[in-house]
């Protein structure tokens, strides 16, 4: 299965330039969607309110030399690697999530408008991401996600906070599936998983102000801040760390006790 | 000074739903981050600011009479068994303090099934586990001798 | 993980349940673990034991150690102490029991690595008062929380126990505990041979001066809801001195302890205009009471009753005089290390309000009254004395158990052992625990029986407020208004007027009488029966309306305890306006009580005092 490139064979029955308007359309609502609510909330305008507040407080000035390097460290340490996590499944997970998610987003534009000299490389590709993004994903939804694990909640109870996650794994599994189903002969199975993954990615991409989306612009730039604030001393109001070893240990357990 | 956690900071791992006495730490529907569902239920007792690892959880005094403009931050560290305050008044003032919080590694104290089992003489003695040793005294664990009984003004009515 | 979401229900056997992990919940886990070494050991407890109770937010001083390696104090001193400072009325056999076993106690906490301060000059402990020694504490709780982690066969967190269960044959014998998980839903259904109740006293039954989002800023925790006398009531077991509720002079608004401010930093108070004022309410004082208060030190109460004659003549607030002492830094350190370590708020108040101590004297005032039974007073079940020295009146079965068989209790549960504070509720715990592996052992094959029809409607009984609301929220549009049902919150704060203004809190400046405290009755009553209209709208609020229930059986048994005692014994925490003076000619005794859950009849008598120490 993982040598069909499931857009060519779409494109038998629908025609190329209609898919490849489709996925213009979901770029579109993610950034139109992702202005939206930076502008609807005044995200953005917080976080260069909060940026002079925390210059105004003093603390040692940085150059724009440092910035850039504490800039390239936020890139390089809390977003290609999701450090920012202190539950390491959850970092694992996380990076699974969000590799496989790059992956598959990437091969699917290079599926989508590479015409049909694709290579099985990013086919293969396609499929993996997909697989990636599915075992962060559930691995997250099943295990890790706070509702379950502290809250002690049902798996299965939906809140608007799972609209990202779910609306992700739907879409990720319906392709997958979809792509399974063409590999067995297509038929109604596969306009089925058709229908799913265009109806998850739909929600996926167009719903922007009411999911988590949008916490891939703003956490970077948040994680920025809090590097800027540890350079220069303040800290966000934190004391300093204790002069003194660490050799103690941890009584930290899993947040699970009930 | 209700606790409340920065948006920005909280990664919803749950350690301050999982720690909070008063069960008012809770997880939000809409961002899955956490926050405080009943601030009139706090004791501001840090349990939570202490447990949260990325420091997300702060406190803004009670608005019936703290005015804006303080804050007060603490850091625990497990590791080197100290705690670090940072105070800020409402003027720009500021304190530190930093204290000892353990002294022996966490996890380290024994199990009470881990010493000899005590006799059955000894559960019928008035000592308690440890004793007379603990008590660091000659002569063994002091009494009251009955005969000494005094009733008071009267004795019950 | 519920998958579903659906509620079960789950048995637990034990040989000995602790209801309640706080400081004595964790000494009697301890000590169950070390005498018991087979039984089954079950520690439950409505919150995270790491962070529950009273000590969640740490000590800056233990406040019961007698320091006898070094002579420094005698159980007797500590028993004579606390009969002082609670006007005569103390359980001496049991006070005793406490002092001649807590140095043992706090020896085991240093041990387990709490750090405790040493004087570098004596290289004894760090002596903040007579009987207080200094440590840091921030970790207290959670050390503590360790050693009974290590003991127990099962810690349940997040359960709140609701319910003792009855043995079904036996009227008067424990058999377990019912509760849910707060977290899941599911129904726990305990059945234990010895139950030793460990649960917390009571906040929140009065009206706290703060009434917005600062009502959480109680002197004591918001989560200590009078479980220690809501569970041995409900079987059954008699309450001894619920009318000594404990007002608490403290510094404004943050209510941050004053003892290492009097004690240790040597300031003192004073009023408005810079006066001494005690003195000037002695004679009055003296007509009150009599020869208490030539007492030293001076009875608790009545230093609250002075600073609040100077208040109603017009020359408050009183304010603790800081400004010398705090010249000094390693005396401004101690000062604010204090508050950080044990009542961080007040240091909030303090920061948010530019009062620094080193330039403004801060003001103190009184708290509203609290219902507990390990501070500078001792509501709490009647239970049995030590066995090798209690007087026979005080002696019915083993150390520490209640009227009830085989229920055994420890800190704010047990009346009249005053002045135990941390270390002393810890050692209780222990108390406890030894007699109740004593019991277990002399039980050998006679298992309690719990009746499932009574778990059954328990359960049923537990859950309905969930289904109050479920159903009930069809009457409305939106909000929290419905005439069919009221929130936890709405009968929280009812609770808390109708014992302000009948019982004697602050709006009435402590003051009560026959007839007030008849109309309290009649409407705690009337609240009494809307509690089967409580409405949750999800488990954490039906922990709030099982927490609220407790409040109010212990608020109905405190008017009644007040409505007995026909004396005003604890000025400064009480007043009852009929009847204005102490009475030692005929109230020189308890008073007991003993509610019945069938009737909601409150059966009162009297019991003696025996004065075993001279």
């Amino acid at each position: 299965m993982f040598t069909i490139n499931p857009f060519a064979e779409l494109s038998a029955t629908i025609p190329g330039g209609v898919i490849q308007a489709y996925v213009i359309l979901m770029i579109l609502l993610v950034i139109g969607g992702t202005l939206f609510d930076v502008l609807h909330k005044g995200s953005a305008r917080y976080f260069f309110d909060n940026w002079s507040r925390t210059q105004a407080r003093g603390g040692r000035p940085l150059g724009g030399g440092k910035i850039a390097a504490l800039a390239v460290q936020t890139a390089a340490v809390d977003v290609l690697t999701s450090a920012e996590f202190c539950n390491q499944h959850r970092r694992i997970a996380h990076l699974l999530t969000m590799y496989g998610f790059v992956i598959y987003l990437v091969t699917t534009l290079v599926l989508v408008f590479g015409g049909t000299g694709v290579s099985g490389l990013c086919i293969f590709l396609w499929y993996a991401g997909a697989l990636m993004a599915c075992a962060g994903g559930f691995w997250f939804w099943f295990f890790i996600r706070v509702d379950v694990l502290a809250e002690g909640h049902s798996p299965f109870r939906l809140v608007r906070a799972d609209l990202f996650i779910v609306s992700l794994l739907a879409s990720v599994t319906s392709g997958i599936l979809w792509g399974a189903a063409q590999s067995m002969g297509g038929g109604a199975l596969a306009v089925g998983f058709l229908i799913l993954y265009v109806g998850a990615s739909t929600v996926l991409f167009g719903s922007v102000p009411w999911s988590k989306f949008a916490h891939m612009f703003f956490k970077p730039a948040a994680a920025l801040q809090k590097r800027v604030e540890k350079a220069n001393g303040t800290r966000r109001g934190l004391p300093a760390p204790a002069d003194r070893p660490g050799t103690l240990g941890s009584s930290r357990r899993l947040p699970q006790n009930y | 000074m209700p606790t409340f956690v920065y948006m920005t900071s909280c990664d919803g791992c749950g350690h301050c739903v999982d720690i909070c006495p008063s069960d008012i730490m809770h997880i939000d529907t809409t961002y899955r981050r956490a926050f405080n569902i009943e601030p009139n239920m706090c004791w501001e007792c840090y349990s939570c600011v202490k447990a949260c690892p990325q420091n997300a959880i702060d406190c803004r005094g009670y608005a019936d009479f703290a005015p804006l403009g303080h804050s007060v931050r603490v850091l625990r560290e497990e590791e080197k068994g100290t705690i670090s305050w940072r105070l800020r008044f409402r003027d720009g003032r500021e304190k530190n303090f930093v204290s000892p919080i353990r002294t022996t590694p966490w996890g380290s104290i024994p199990s009470p099934a881990e010493l000899p089992r005590p006799s059955d003489a000894m559960l019928a003695s008035q000592e308690l586990a440890h004793e007379p040793e603990a008590l660091k005294i000659e002569g063994g664990l002091p009494a009251l001798t009955p005969g000494r009984l005094q009733p008071g003004f009267r004795e019950g009515l | 993980m519920a998958l579903f979401g659906g509620r079960k229900t789950v048995h637990v056997d034990a040989d000995i349940l602790v209801v309640g992990g706080g400081m004595a919940g964790c000494g009697a886990t301890y000590e169950s673990r070390y005498w018991g070494r087979d039984l089954k050991i079950v520690c439950v407890e409505k919150a995270n034991i790491q962070r529950s109770g009273a000590v969640a937010q740490g000590l800056y001083a233990i406040n019961c150690y007698m320091g006898m390696q070094w002579d420094e104090n005698r159980p007797e001193d500590h028993v004579r102490y606390a009969r002082n400072d609670l006007m005569g009325l103390v359980r001496e056999d049991l006070g005793y029991d406490i002092a001649r076993h807590v140095d043992s106690t706090v020896h085991k906490f240093e041990e387990w690595g709490l750090p405790i301060m040493r004087d570098p000059k004596t290289g004894r402990y760090q002596r903040e008062g007579k009987w207080q020694i200094m440590i840091h504490g921030e970790s207290y709780k959670p050390i503590v929380a360790e050693a009974a982690r290590k003991a127990a066969s099962e810690v349940y967190n997040r359960i709140m126990v609701t319910h003792l269960l009855r043995d079904r044959t036996r009227e008067n014998r424990v058999a377990g505990a019912v509760g849910f998980n707060v977290r899941t839903g599911d129904f726990y259904i305990f059945r234990a041979k010895a139950v030793i109740v460990c649960a917390g006293g009571a906040s929140h039954i009065f009206k706290p001066r703060a009434v917005g989002e600062g009502m959480g800023r109680t002197w004591y925790a918001p989560w200590s809801s009078a479980s220690a006398y809501a569970l041995p009531m409900q079987l059954g077991a008699k309450m001894t001195q619920m009318e000594n509720r404990i007002v608490l002079t403290r510094f404004k608004d943050g209510y941050g302890p004053v003892g290492a401010y009097f004690l240790h930093l040597k300031t003192y108070t004073e009023n408005v205009y810079g006066k001494e004022y005690e003195s000037t309410w002695y004679e009055d004082t003296k007509a009150l009471v009599g020869d208490y208060i030539d007492r030293h030190p001076v009875p608790t109460c009545l230093r609250n009753h002075a600073i609040l004659k100077e208040v109603a003549a017009g020359r408050g607030p009183i304010r603790m005089v800081t400004r010398e002492a705090f010249r000094d830094p390693h005396k401004e350190t101690v000062g604010w290390e204090n508050f950080l370590g044990m009542t961080i708020g007040q240091a909030v108040v303090w920061a948010s309000q530019n009062i620094d101590p080193k330039e403004t004297n801060p003001e103190l005032t009184t708290s509203e009254p609290y219902v507990m039974g390990s501070h500078a007073t001792c509501s709490g079940a009647w239970a049995s004395g030590p066995e090798d020295y209690a007087p026979d009146a005080y002696q019915w079965g083993y150390n520490r158990m209640m009227t009830v068989e085989g229920l055994f209790g420890a800190g704010d549960t047990i009346g009249g052992t005053a002045h135990k504070f941390s270390s002393g509720s810890f050692t209780e715990g222990r108390i406890a625990a030894k007699a109740a592996v004593k019991y277990v052992t002399d039980l050998r094959n006679d298992l309690p029986d719990v009746d499932e029809n009574e778990c059954r409607a328990l359960e049923e009984a537990v859950f309905r407020p969930l289904e109050t609301y479920r159903v009930g929220r069809n009457e409305i549009v939106a909000g929290t208004v419905s005439p069919s049902y009221i929130l936890p919150i709405h009968g929280l704060q009812r609770l808390e007027k109708i014992m302000d203004e009948y019982v004697g809190g602050i709006s009435t400046t402590y003051m009560t009488n026959e007839w007030g405290l008849k109309r309290g009755l009649d409407l705690l009553g009337m609240l009494k029966e809307d509690m089967a209209h409580v409405g949750a709208e999800d488990l954490h609020q039906l922990q709030r309306a099982w927490e609220l229930n407790h409040r109010l059986l212990a608020s109905l048994a405190v008017t009644h305890h007040t409505l007995f005692r026909k004396e005003t014994r604890w000025p400064g925490y009480y007043y009852r306006g009929d009847y204005p003076k102490l009475d030692d000619e005929n109230w020189h005794c308890f008073t007991l009580s003993r509610y019945d859950a069938r009737t909601g009849e409150f059966a009162m008598e009297t019991a003696p005092v025996y004065h075993i120490v001279d």
